[in-house]
């Protein structure tokens, strides 16, 4: 079975924030950057169902010259090949843009099954996969926590609002985007490391976007509100109620 | 290509209330750009419902029914809702950011060649949509550039359900043109996972009690203030170590890691063994008694206060809300 | 080569005889006047049968240690250490002596008298071919014969009693099951003697000479093939062993090429290692030391090292079966059984204790991490805990996987200012002090301290963790990174002195990082402060406060002194039960502070009665993670638990407290 599994490299999770002078994006300069953190679970997920039923793992990814790191993990962690996209303006393209990339790539592959992380840490826009699947045509289903194959085609576990989860059946092609949590994480070994160095990593260069962007995004700025501890006073039924007051309209758990 | 389409949910005949918050976000929408605003709900035998929409203050409402809409899939609505959105033509097309959405509305939007805004916590002027980037970090302002409709999905508690302003709507039956063979997935019937052990990664508020609360008995007005918020029990080590609370409602380094959307710590000092455990939480309270404990650094509420009366204090009053 | 050799029944004449119980003894040793040409002869075969079982049996072993594979980093420099480390431990006896006097002091003069028997064994065996070299009526001979005599009945009477504690008193660490071979052995020691003595009592050249010379001859001959089955290969090795000792305490050797992944299987084991393993004397110093061991965990050092050597006897030093038992594929005989398994390898906080108390100069630690590494660098090791240190390694660059802005607010918070080359030192925070409260507590009052002492420092923009527990637990690809790292940020910043408050970052920095590039000098803050003991107040508290010495200070780097004299100035110092050397670990070291809960008894809470119960006012720490570990145990263990204080808070609680004006510069 040949799955692809599409990922994202993106700023790592709690580094410091600056916006760029431009007021356009951040400012990049210290930033250090990983694999999108639901795109490693579908990275797992992947090599676990390679592990069950055989076949091959692929990885894609879009983007600079640094996302070769992010690829050579993923290769460590037991990827079979890997494909750059070299694009430096991601920036410039919109969800359409990107899924248009890298439909051309996976069309070139035609694989059984492609995996992507639900959405992305740094726009977390959530539809490159949904995107992607359209494009080619294939079926999908989103935010699933776990997949397996039955028969020719695949079962997978989507998870719903409140608690609730549902399994879909779906035939082969087939999209899927994972959830985080789904599985447990494997760490990258030494041994992984040295064999990735034999592995393949094909590098391809992305076609010009076929149209302008249908969303485009204007200036970043941070939020007004800033996480600071509020601290509540007052007599005990005096801050049981403005506790209250929270868990209703901020916390909205009541 | 006119007006505001806000496409609503339901399930089994009952609404997502969620809807009705892309409702009244269509409304005021639609009230500043001076334009009409419509809504559409789908599925099969939804007449009562588009009814309902009808005592709302909307230019249309468009009944969608068919028999292979009875339960969501993807291809379903997308096929379908691409024919109500051509037949509506609106120049923004509104909806809840559910999960269900999340699952057809980019499939939807490809096929007009545009791409939806999701996830939208305030509109500007212009209209500026704005969402959130790097986990709640930073802030963005998005603008369509394309030519088509434009999608557009709101953030839960963004707007109130109870705005929506009252009228008088006529109510119109679409049947949208739907083959079974263009319906790939087999959905299966929804289910909740069986509660066998202590599950605290999925307890969506957790109620957590640390050394502070000192005896074994005391436990009982922690465990009621739980029971209050619906919700899990758990504790920091020292609490398990003496046996007070079983080691798998263990919060911490060599416990469980959790990331509720409420993390309510309750006479826990904040050591950095527990710290690790749920610094992932969402929203965390925090009450004891001393002021320079470090579980108010990660607190976004904090209580200084005595928990044998803050803690009871907080049942009654949560007992109270709740009705 | 020390031989166990016994005394051919030469008689000397001395004047004067001695009585014992009736019987008459001269000073001079009987000995047998003739021997016929079949007497010779059948001696002659007697000592090549037994020659050649004995290298029959000794030639696999050697040819298994030949056959390993070569240490890479290893050289014989410096050869001082090593001649000392001889001299001192094995001629000396001096650690066999010191960690264990009354059974040690036995063993000493077993060891000694068989050194002091040689000539007389020579002699002996020489007597039987008619080329006896000693005559007992000569000077040398007299004195030399009655030297061996004496030596003699100490051996006797050693040997008698250490089969007692063998056989009879039975102390767990030798094992529970009864070794016939021991005691034979201990027998066949004891009658060498005995023969030897006996002959100080009989007639010169009578029958009974004769029995006892041959009884003698026998015991000698039977003895020597039995050398290499058992532990008393390390007659033979021991000495070699501690000699060729891998330099450094706990010393990690680097990985040697694309292929070598740690001791994952037979192949891997190195010359040294099997050695090492060969030499082992199975007296259960490592086990009755361990923290591990004493406290109900499955790891037993001893195990460890008996298990490869069973290994290397069954598959031999170039196989591919798996050290470890969880590893291996299909469940072979196993001969190390559960001791060899992976959850014994991970149970280990390398507290060095096993290493230190070894007398046949065994290294556990670096065999013990060598598996780990096998198992990790493999990805053989799947554990919740381990992939969740490892990936916040990765993620966060700390081990506890908080942000590194986190680290940024405290330092904002404190004032401290950057490392920009102006200041002297560097502080290093460390995981502990960038982001756990108590060890930020501990920073700001050494802060506090050096500012008063006003020693200019800085701190590191970004610092990340020194890789210490994904070392220890032998992940290689997160070390490497966490060293290359911090290598560059050093050198950037130009750093020439670094000083920490955590022995895990001083030891990994000053020591591991070795093996990526050279770090800046760095000390630990005991030893800074002790520099400036003079300058810092005397206080008179009256407090009594035990000092507890942590593995990576005390064992690993032999700073004992420094940190005494800093609680000495805060209080009275007291000594724990077991201290200095013998310092039992608090159980976080080898990243075990980052696995899941231990089964068996908590090893911080034995350490914390033990801490308790000298009725101390306050324990005085000198590791973040000791600290970390005793502030739940001590209340868990006692009552009226004592005050936990690093020794940096037990100084700044004297210093005058800061104005507002005042700052860091």
């Amino acid at each position: 079975m040949k799955i692809l599994v599409a990922i994202k490299q993106v700023p790592e999770r709690d580094a410091q924030i600056h916006v760029a002078s431009d007021g356009k994006w951040i400012d990049e300069s210290d930033l250090n950057y990983t694999i999108n953190e639901p795109d490693a679970y579908a990275l797992e997920e992947a090599l676990q169902l390679k592990e069950k039923n055989g076949g091959e793992v692929v990885v894609l990814c879009a983007g600079p010259e640094r996302v070769t790191s992010t690829l050579r993990e993923a290769l460590a962690k037991g990827a079979d090949r890997a494909i750059h996209i070299e694009a430096d303006d991601l920036a410039e393209r919109d969800t359409l843009g990107v899924a248009q990339m890298l439909a051309d790539a996976v069309k070139a592959e035609a694989p059984d099954l492609i995996l992507t992380g639900l959405q992305s840490d740094d726009l977390g826009l959530g539809q490159t996969g949904v995107v992607l699947a359209e494009l080619l045509g294939m079926p999908h289903a989103t935010i699933i926590m776990q997949v397996e194959v039955v028969g020719s085609g695949l079962k997978a576990k989507r998870e719903l609002e409140d608690g609730w989860f549902q399994h879909v059946e779906m035939p082969l092609p087939a999209l899927l985007t994972i959830q985080s949590g789904g599985n447990k994480l494997r760490y990258a070994t030494l041994m992984g490391i040295k064999k990735a160095k034999t592995k393949e990593t094909k590098t391809i260069s992305a076609a010009v976007a076929a149209a302008a962007p249908a969303i485009t995004l204007e200036r970043v700025y941070l939020p007004e509100k800033q996480k600071k501890t509020e601290m509540l006073t007052g007599t005990p039924a005096e801050v049981a109620g403005q506790l209250v007051e929270k868990l209703k309209f901020e916390v909205r758990v009541i | 290509m006119n007006g505001i389409l806000v496409l609503m949910e339901q399930r089994d005949g009952l609404w997502n209330r969620m809807s009705f918050e892309a409702l009244a976000a269509g409304q005021q929408l639609s009230a500043k750009l001076g334009v009409d605003c419509s809504a559409a709900v789908i599925g099969d035998g939804v007449a009562a419902l588009g009814n309902e929409l009808g005592s709302k203050k909307l230019a249309k409402v468009f009944t969608v029914e068919h028999a292979l809409l009875k339960n969501y899939t993807a291809d379903g609505y997308v096929v379908a809702l691409e024919q109500v959105v051509k037949q509506a033509d609106p120049a923004y097309v509104v909806l809840p950011h559910t999960y269900q959405v999340r699952d057809f509305a980019p499939a939807l939007a490809t096929r007009f060649g545009q791409v939806l805004i999701s996830d939208v916590i305030a509109v500007h002027d212009g209209p500026i949509f704005v969402r959130q980037l790097l986990q709640g970090k930073l802030n963005a302002d998005y603008r369509q550039t394309g030519n088509g409709p434009c999608f557009v999905s709101v953030q839960a508690g963004t707007f109130r359900a109870d705005a929506v302003e009252a009228g008088i709507a006529a109510v119109e039956v679409f049947v949208p043109k739907l083959e079974p063979a263009q319906i790939r997935n087999k959905p299966g019937e929804l289910f909740r996972e069986s509660a066998q052990t202590v599950d605290l990664s999925a307890a969506p508020v957790i109620v957590s009690v640390g050394r502070g609360i000192g005896e074994q008995e005391n436990i009982g007005i922690v465990e009621e203030l739980a029971a209050a918020l619906g919700a899990e029990l758990a504790a920091s080590r020292p609490i398990c170590d003496n046996g007070w609370l079983p080691m798998e409602r263990q919060v911490g380094s060599s416990g469980q890691t959790v990331s509720p959307k409420l993390y309510l710590a309750v006479g826990i000092s904040g050591a950095i063994q527990h710290l690790v455990g749920m610094k992932g939480s969402k929203t965390v309270i925090a009450i004891n008694k001393d002021e320079n404990a470090p579980i108010f650094e990660v607190a976004d509420y904090g209580v200084v206060g005595d928990l044998f009366e803050v803690v009871p204090a907080l049942t009654k009053a949560v007992l109270a809300a709740k009705g | 080569m020390v031989d166990v050799t016994l005394v051919a029944v030469v008689e000397a004449r001395l004047s004067g005889s001695i009585f014992l119980s009736g019987l008459q003894a001269s000073t001079t040793l009987a000995e047998p006047v003739r021997f016929t040409w079949p007497e010779t002869g059948l001696l002659l075969v007697c000592v090549v049968v037994s020659a050649a079982l004995f290298f029959w049996r000794f030639a696999p072993i050697l040819r298994t240690i030949l056959h390993s594979k070569k240490d890479t980093d290893f050289s014989l420099h410096p050869l001082g250490r090593r001649v000392w480390d001889f001299v001192w431990e094995v001629l000396c006896q001096a650690k066999v002596i010191k960690q264990r006097p009354l059974p040690g002091l036995a063993h000493a003069f077993v060891f000694w008298g068989f050194l002091a028997f040689a000539l007389v064994s020579l002699n002996h065996l020489a007597n039987g071919v008619r080329l006896g070299f000693l005559p007992p009526d000569s000077y040398v001979g007299k004195f030399y014969f009655v030297f061996a005599g004496v030596w003699a009945l100490l051996v006797a009477v050693s040997i008698a009693g250490l089969f007692v504690r063998r056989f009879f008193v039975r102390p767990i660490w030798l094992g529970t099951k009864v070794s016939y071979e021991s005691g034979f052995i201990a027998f066949l020691i004891f009658l060498l003697m005995v023969s030897y003595l006996a002959a100080f009592f009989v007639a010169d050249g009578g029958a009974a000479v004769k029995v006892l010379w041959w009884t003698h001859t026998l015991a000698l001959l039977i003895f020597l093939p039995l050398i290499p089955h058992t532990k008393h290969l390390h007659l033979i090795l021991s000495p070699l062993t501690v000699f060729l000792k891998r330099d450094g305490f706990s010393k990690i050797p680097p990985l040697s090429g694309d292929e070598d992944f740690g001791l994952v299987a037979g192949k891997d084991l190195t010359q040294l290692i099997s050695l090492q393993v060969y030499s082992c004397v199975e007296c259960g110093r490592c086990t009755e030391h361990c923290p591990a061991s004493t406290t109900g965990k499955v790891l037993n050092p001893k195990e460890i090292i008996l298990g490869a050597r069973n290994y290397l006897n069954e598959f031999g030093p170039t196989s591919d079966v798996a050290l470890l038992t969880d590893a291996r594929v299909e469940s072979p005989d196993n001969p190390a059984k559960k001791y060899m398994s992976m959850e014994a390898a991970f149970e280990c906080t390398t507290c060095g204790s096993c290493e230190y108390q070894c007398p046949v100069g065994i290294q556990h630690v670096p065999i013990i991490v060598g598996l780990r590494r096998g198992a990790t660098n493999t990805g053989a090791w799947e554990d919740t805990y381990g992939t969740k240190l490892f990936l916040a390694l990765e993620k966060n660059g700390n081990a506890l996987g908080l942000s590194a802005g986190e680290r940024d607010k405290f330092i904002q918070k404190q004032g401290f200012p950057i490392f920009d080359g102006s200041q002297e030192y560097c502080l290093w925070l460390g995981c502990m002090g960038g982001y756990d409260p108590k060890g930020r507590e501990i920073i700001a009052d050494f802060a506090r301290v050096m500012n008063y002492l006003g020693t200019t420092f800085g701190v590191l923009k970004k610092e990340k963790c020194t890789g210490d527990p994904a070392r220890r637990l032998g992940n290689d690809l997160v070390f490497q990174t966490m060293a290359e790292f911090g290598l560059k940020a050093l050198e950037t910043a130009k750093v020439q002195k670094i000083v920490a408050i955590c022995p895990h970052c001083v030891r990994t920095i000053s020591n591991d990082w070795r093996e990526y590039g050279i770090a800046p000098e760095i000390e630990h803050h005991s030893e800074f402060m002790a520099r400036h003991k003079d300058r810092l107040p005397k206080q008179n508290s009256g407090e009594s406060i035990v000092y507890h010495d942590p593995c990576y200070l005390g064992r690993y780097q032999e700073v004992y002194e420094e940190p005494r004299q800093i609680v000495s100035l805060a209080g009275d110092l007291v000594e724990a039960a077991r201290s200095h050397e013998r310092s039992f670990c608090c159980g976080a070291g080898g990243g075990l502070a980052f696995l899941g809960e231990e089964r068996g008894e908590r090893v911080s809470h034995v350490r914390a009665k033990e801490l308790s119960d000298t009725g101390a006012q306050v324990v005085g720490t000198a590791c973040p993670f000791c600290n970390t570990m005793f502030r739940d145990a001590l209340s868990a263990v006692s009552e009226a638990p004592p005050q936990l204080l690093d020794i940096a808070q037990l100084t700044a609680r004297a210093l005058p407290p800061v104005i507002a004006s005042e700052s860091a510069s």
